[in-house]
């Protein structure tokens, strides 16, 4: 079953100086449990494309036109508190830079029982707190007491990565878009990053939007891939096909 | 038992404090001592009035030498130093009585409209702050932005003679000086007497530290973090309040600590204005009339009240934000400062 749709999607960035049309005619499904990694060169629309489906966009931004379903149902015309019901529920999102996406100023035990809180009001804090080890044991990360005292700039940047996944877990989401999660850290922690996405899909069974413009990551990690350029989605097929049929330069 | 004592950070940290402080404390007497006697003026005035035209040089010279004036300047300030540090600091020359007892005669009032002034200012000042940066860019916040930018250029010696004229003269609402009226001191005499300087306190400086306010959550709400709080499902206003006044509140205290001689100073005018029986006033008048004994004190009191709000504030920073002080990192107790 199709758990995300998109339709002729097109937004445009409306500045003083004109309109910058960032998404043209826009159409993707997304299967449950499918990991879909949208490929293209930095600026030609990924990100947008995610932000656009969450609404995340900033003020300038408009969705000219199209149609976004979830599981059948259109959201397009979704009311800002509506989204706010689906974000941390149905979509999580994992961003670029873990460092810069961490709460400075809280502790990531603190950031993560934030996410069990809203998922789960009716927990009581001991049961928070139990759930917020589970989570981050659940990531990798190692003495998670001691770990969710600890303050971003106190982790690695795998760590906060972890961290991040951590949250997007605890909202126990349908979809989750990883936005080049893996871009800001190094090779080896990057291979676990991936290796971790790939087990949480197992063991979740969420579908994942792949941002990445990395074609080893997309070939390792995606059932099929989007490929993007000047905001336009022009091809989407199997892994395989995508692949076979690129010539490297 | 040196080595107990060096492995103890917080022992450490706070013997550098109350170092930091002490020198600081004596910079300034130095400076203000030093500064206030070369600036021009005759001290004797203060002291025996318009009586001083009709001294002869000898009779001058002889009450100098009286108020120990006669003597180099480090001289001076080595005596001075002798009777401060056991808790004698001269007498006035305007007032004639002990320093300490015409200091505490006002430093209630002044503790009181500063006091009030100061927490009524910081207050309305993150309420601005986060209604202008919650509605950013929306009619309310542009109407707040306008009217708080008119308000900030009004200098305080016109708003009070503004208010003055207004609420004293036409409307004959509220009385035009003193803290209190003559054989009054009640409370809501006291209160009564408190309107008219209190409101140019906070009207003088109200808008400068919303704006910080708004302008540092501002800041907050384009950080990355935000992107992520969002994702969880908060709303804008949860996301402000949860999230990016966390981030804004260490840059807020510092800003307090730092605002302390601004509003201070603003307070020292309009006690002036006022004729409000305050330190300000006192201040005024000491630099005026080169009464040295009173100026050291007002300065000594109001430069300590600044380097211990300063102190604390950077405390206070960095229990708030754990970047600021000084952590174990996870592993080996490594020390990390930013």
């Amino acid at each position: 079953m199709d758990v995300l749709t998109v339709k002729n999607l097109s937004v445009s960035f409306f500045r003083p100086e004109g309109e910058i049309e960032a998404l043209k005619n826009v159409s993707f499904t997304l299967q449950e449990g499918e990991i879909l990694a949208v490929m293209g060169k930095t600026g030609c629309g990924k990100s947008v494309l995610c932000k656009s489906i969450l609404k995340l966009l900033p003020d300038i931004a408009k969705i000219k036109t199209g149609h976004v379903y979830i599981r059948g149902e259109e959201i397009t015309g979704y009311s800002e508190k509506q989204m706010q019901g689906l974000r941390g529920r149905f979509f999580s999102m994992v961003f670029q830079n873990p460092m810069t996406a961490l709460n400075p100023c809280m502790s990531v035990g603190e950031q993560i029982g934030e996410m069990v809180r809203l998922r789960h009001p009716e927990l009581s804090g001991r049961e928070r707190k139990m759930r917020v080890a589970e989570l981050m044991e659940l990531v990798g990360l190692d003495h998670a007491g001691e770990r969710a005292g600890q303050y971003p700039f106190q982790l690695s940047g795998g760590m906060a990565q972890r961290c991040v996944i951590a949250i997007a877990l605890a909202a126990e989401p349908a979809v989750l878009f990883a936005d080049e999660a893996t871009t800001a850290l190094d090779v080896t922690v990057q291979a676990q990053i991936l290796e971790l996405l790939l087990k949480l899909r197992e063991r979740a069974g969420m579908s994942i939007v792949l941002v990445t413009h990395n074609p080893g990551v997309a070939a390792r990690m995606a059932d099929r891939v989007a490929l993007m350029r000047d905001g336009e989605l022009y091809r989407i097929g199997d892994v395989e096909e995508i692949f076979e049929e690129s010539t490297p330069n | 038992m040196w080595r107990k004592f060096l492995r103890n950070r917080h022992l450490i940290k706070m013997v550098n404090n109350i170092g930091k402080f002490l020198i600081s404390v004596f910079v300034l007497s130095v400076l203000v001592f030093t500064l206030s006697r070369l600036a021009p003026g005759d001290p004797l005035y203060a002291y025996y009035g318009e009586r001083v035209e009709k001294m002869s040089v000898e009779e001058q010279d002889q009450a100098r030498e009286r108020l120990g004036l006669h003597a180099p300047l480090f001289t001076q300030y080595v005596r001075w130093l002798q009777r401060a540090v056991h808790g004698d600091f001269g007498i006035s020359y305007q007032y004639k009585t002990d320093v300490k007892e015409v200091i505490a005669a006002g430093i209630g009032n002044t503790l009181l409209l500063g006091g009030l002034g100061f927490v009524l200012i910081f207050a309305l000042a993150l309420f601005l702050g986060l209604f202008c940066a919650w509605r950013e860019d929306r009619l309310a916040d542009r109407i707040v932005c306008r009217i708080g930018t008119v308000t900030s250029c009004i200098p305080e010696f016109w708003l009070s003679l503004l208010l003055l004229l207004i609420f004293s003269v036409w409307l004959d609402w509220l009385p035009s000086s003193g803290a209190y009226a003559a054989g009054g001191g009640s409370l809501s005499d006291r209160a009564v007497h408190l309107i008219l300087p209190l409101s140019v306190v906070v009207l003088g400086h109200l808008w400068y530290y919303a704006f910080q306010v708004r302008n540092r959550l501002l800041e907050e709400v384009r950080a990355d973090y935000v992107l992520l709080a969002r994702m969880k499902g908060l709303s804008g206003r949860q996301v402000l309040y949860r999230h990016c006044l966390r981030g804004a509140l260490p840059s807020y205290l510092s800003m307090m600590a730092i605002a302390l001689p601004h509003i201070l100073g603003g307070t020292y005018v309009v006690e002036t204005v006022f004729s409000y029986p305050g330190i300000g006033k006192l201040a005024y008048e000491s630099a005026r009339y080169q009464d040295y004994n009173l100026l050291m004190v007002v300065s000594l009191l109001t430069g300590t009240l600044v380097i211990l709000c300063n102190l604390t504030a950077q405390l206070v920073n960095e229990r708030i934000d754990p970047r600021m002080g000084v952590r174990s990192a996870s592993a080996g107790g490594e020390v990390r400062r930013l």
